[in-house]
């Protein structure tokens, strides 16, 4: 009677003990999980104003403003466009030609 | 139960066994009904344990019918919910989008020093004016609002103050990060998320249950590029206005949709009426010679008239009060092409008064210039007909007088022409990629194919060489209408556009440029035409967006295009036809 008492007893501590451990456990990964939820949408937040952002400091206008200010670039034309079957075939025995200085296009027109 | 009664007798401590208890004699029923009760409440304690059993096991182990198979995430994780859903270009970029924003408002009575405190606030927000601010902050009301829509690095300021009585209300802000390139496609929305004009309005139950970004058919670049070179010819020219339209011709899309004069969407309480009336869907304009490629299309495809027909066109049209005469005038008999080349009006009224009434009246109904066009636009007009449809408007409907339609119903009738004959709805949302347009055939294949010629010969000899992109088979026709005034046309203000397909021998895209009043210049030798104000527009446009679509310049004198494209000019020793009048 005795032990059995006693192993019940112990069994019943023991459940109520893990039962307690578990819960506090739960609790604190849901203050987590709501916490890291909070941050996802902070953080959502904040890309949604970066993209608006992103797309307003790309308009073409500033995109063109500042290319032509800061680089050598130009608009793609005709002239820059060839078929393979334009080019002319490399001659047979040839070595490789040494990289040149590259020259801006700007430059070559 | 020993400690029961005290005549229980207990038996040694060492003994497990139960004994039974001997009793005060005549008191044994009290020990029959407690025994009775014990039992009674045992079971049922007994049996209210089972059932909790039961329902552990259950709960525990078993599982139910419409249990979800995993524990629900709480709702915070969705995601980022705006009131109006985003707009995007084709490719994606951005074109409007809602934001969230603090607004500052103050509790006049929490404030301590009125004074001290505007002084501070608008030390932050230097446009407020700090008289007005300190009135403001001394009201007797408890609620004011003073700044609306606060960036966070002001509202970061603001707070950093920390005067009691300042308080935040967050909202959310309509922001356009394109500003005016878009203004006419997407229009604007309100203060209250309410959609106003553009796709904001049209679309807008859509827009405000906020599924995914409504894609436009827009795009960015190309929009960038049209609007540039039609500023650059309104300047040029001192135009009022203008237009720029760029339509894929296989699908009816829109890939570009200016109107200038336009306005900043971000700040619309500066917009003027004129900023904000549409030219290229709302407003409608006699086109004037633009509309002979529907004239000689219409002539071809009626079988009444072919390529190496011809028209004698020395003499001016006499009719009632009006003198129909030509611009370019050649003096002489005419062929057909050119009669499209040099952009007759003589030769064309004589081709429609060929066809008929009837045949041009159907003929324009199925290219779609009689009706409103359906478009994602609250601003689309309807085109101004005739009524009634007489013989006279059959004439000058010839040449595009008489017939006012809006810019984007030119473009998408020459779409049809050029592209084999079917007719496409045009349309401002992006098709998907495996969709496949259906189109209504309004001209046979072939009639597409002489008029892809003569709008070739009209950029190579005629009237539109200023509009010739090389490389690129473009194909096109001028136009200059002279707008109607209170009684008559006025020859000095103008209507000059040129509307161009290409490549020809593949047709891809239409363009069409369109200045509102231009006047001459010196470089233009005065001249305010089409061929002169919209042909380098659309020239200069071409050459720019052909590298950005991947549409590679080719030769325009290999034997394979002068075959597809050439045309030989009728003379007149070939079959002369009588002239009608």
């Amino acid at each position: 009677m005795r032990r059995s008492m006693i192993l019940w007893l112990g069994l019943v501590v023991l459940s109520a003990a893990s039962l307690f451990l578990i819960k506090t456990e739960v609790q604190q990964r849901e203050d987590q999980l709501t916490a890291l939820h909070q941050d996802i949408t902070r953080q959502q937040q904040a890309i949604h104003v970066l993209k608006a952002e992103w797309s307003y400091l790309n308009r073409p206008d500033r995109l063109s403003a500042l290319i032509e200010r800061h680089l050598d670039l130009v608009p793609i034309n005709r002239g820059h466009l060839a078929n393979f079957d334009a080019l002319p075939s490399r001659p047979t025995g040839s070595t490789p030609v040494a990289p040149t200085k590259i020259v801006s296009v700007r430059e070559q027109q | 139960m020993s400690h029961l009664h005290p005549n229980t007798s207990a038996t040694a401590s060492g003994n497990r066994r139960h004994r039974k208890v001997s009793l005060v004699a005549g008191m044994e029923w009290a020990i029959d009904t407690s025994r009775t009760r014990l039992v009674v409440s045992a079971v049922v304690f007994a049996l209210a344990f089972t059932v909790m059993a039961v329902r552990v096991i259950d709960v525990a182990i078993l599982t139910g019918k419409n249990e979800p198979r995993r524990a629900q995430t709480p709702a915070t994780a969705l995601p980022l919910k705006t009131a109006r859903a985003d707009i995007v270009d084709r490719n994606g970029v951005l074109l409007a989008t809602s934001l969230r924003t603090q607004s500052l408002y103050a509790d006049p009575k929490y404030i301590p020093d009125a004074h001290r405190a505007a002084e501070q606030i608008t030390q932050i927000l230097p446009h407020l004016q700090p008289q007005q601010v300190a009135e403001k902050l001394s009201q007797a009301s408890r609620f004011v609002w003073i700044e609306r829509n606060l960036s966070p690095r002001q509202t970061y300021a603001l707070n950093r103050l920390g005067i009691p009585g300042l308080n935040f209300k967050s909202g959310e802000r309509r922001v356009y990060p394109q500003s005016a390139l878009t203004a006419h496609v997407v229009g604007l929305s309100g203060v209250d998320d309410n959609g106003l004009s553009g796709i904001e309005k049209s679309l807008d139950p859509a827009i405000r249950s906020n599924s995914a970004p409504i894609r436009t058919s827009i795009d960015i670049r190309l929009q960038h590029i049209v609007k540039e070179e039609l500023q650059a010819q309104i300047d040029a020219f001192e135009g009022i206005g203008g237009v720029g339209l760029v339509l894929d011709v296989n699908s009816g899309e829109i890939h570009s949709l200016v109107s200038l004069p336009d306005f900043d969407p971000n700040n619309f309480a500066a917009k003027s009426d004129d900023a904000s009336f549409n030219r290229a869907t709302l407003g409608v304009y006699e086109m004037g010679s633009t509309f002979k490629i529907f004239n000689t299309a219409m002539a071809l495809e009626s079988g009444h008239v072919n390529l190496a027909d011809g028209y004698d066109a020395s003499k001016p049209i006499r009719i009632a009060r009006f003198t129909i005469s030509d611009y370019h005038a050649k003096k002489r008999w005419l062929s057909v092409p050119e009669i499209f080349m040099y952009s007759s009006n003589i030769g064309s009224v004589k081709m429609a008064l060929d066809v008929g009434t009837d045949i041009q009246q159907g003929f324009l109904q199925k290219l779609g210039m009689l009706d409103r066009l359906p478009l994602e636009l609250p601003e689309t007009g309807t085109p101004m007909l005739p009524h009634p449809w007489r013989q006279i408007n059959t004439m000058t409907i010839a040449f595009g007088h008489g017939l006012s339609v809006t810019p984007l119903h030119l473009a998408n009738g020459v779409a049809s022409i050029v592209n084999g004959g079917l007719r496409y709805q045009p349309s401002l949302l992006a098709q998907p990629v495996d969709a496949k347009a259906t189109g209504e055939r309004v001209i046979s294949a072939k009639t597409s194919r002489d008029m892809r010629r003569l709008l070739r010969l009209v950029v190579e000899n005629g009237t539109g060489r200023n509009g010739n992109a090389e490389g690129y088979l473009v194909g096109g026709k001028t136009g200059t209408a002279e707008k109607s005034g209170g009684n008559g046309y006025n020859r000095k203000s103008l209507l000059s556009s040129f509307v161009a397909a290409y490549p020809l021998n593949n047709p891809q895209f239409v363009v069409l440029v369109m200045v509102d009043e231009p006047k001459g210049n010196k470089e233009s030798f005065g001249y305010a035409t089409g061929g002169w104000v919209a042909a380098p527009a659309v020239k200069r446009i071409i050459s720019r967006m052909a590298p950005l679509y991947g549409i590679l310049p080719i030769d325009e004198k290999s034997p394979e295009i002068r075959r597809d494209l050439e045309l030989k000019l009728p003379t007149p020793k070939g079959k002369k036809r009588r002239a009608s009048f």
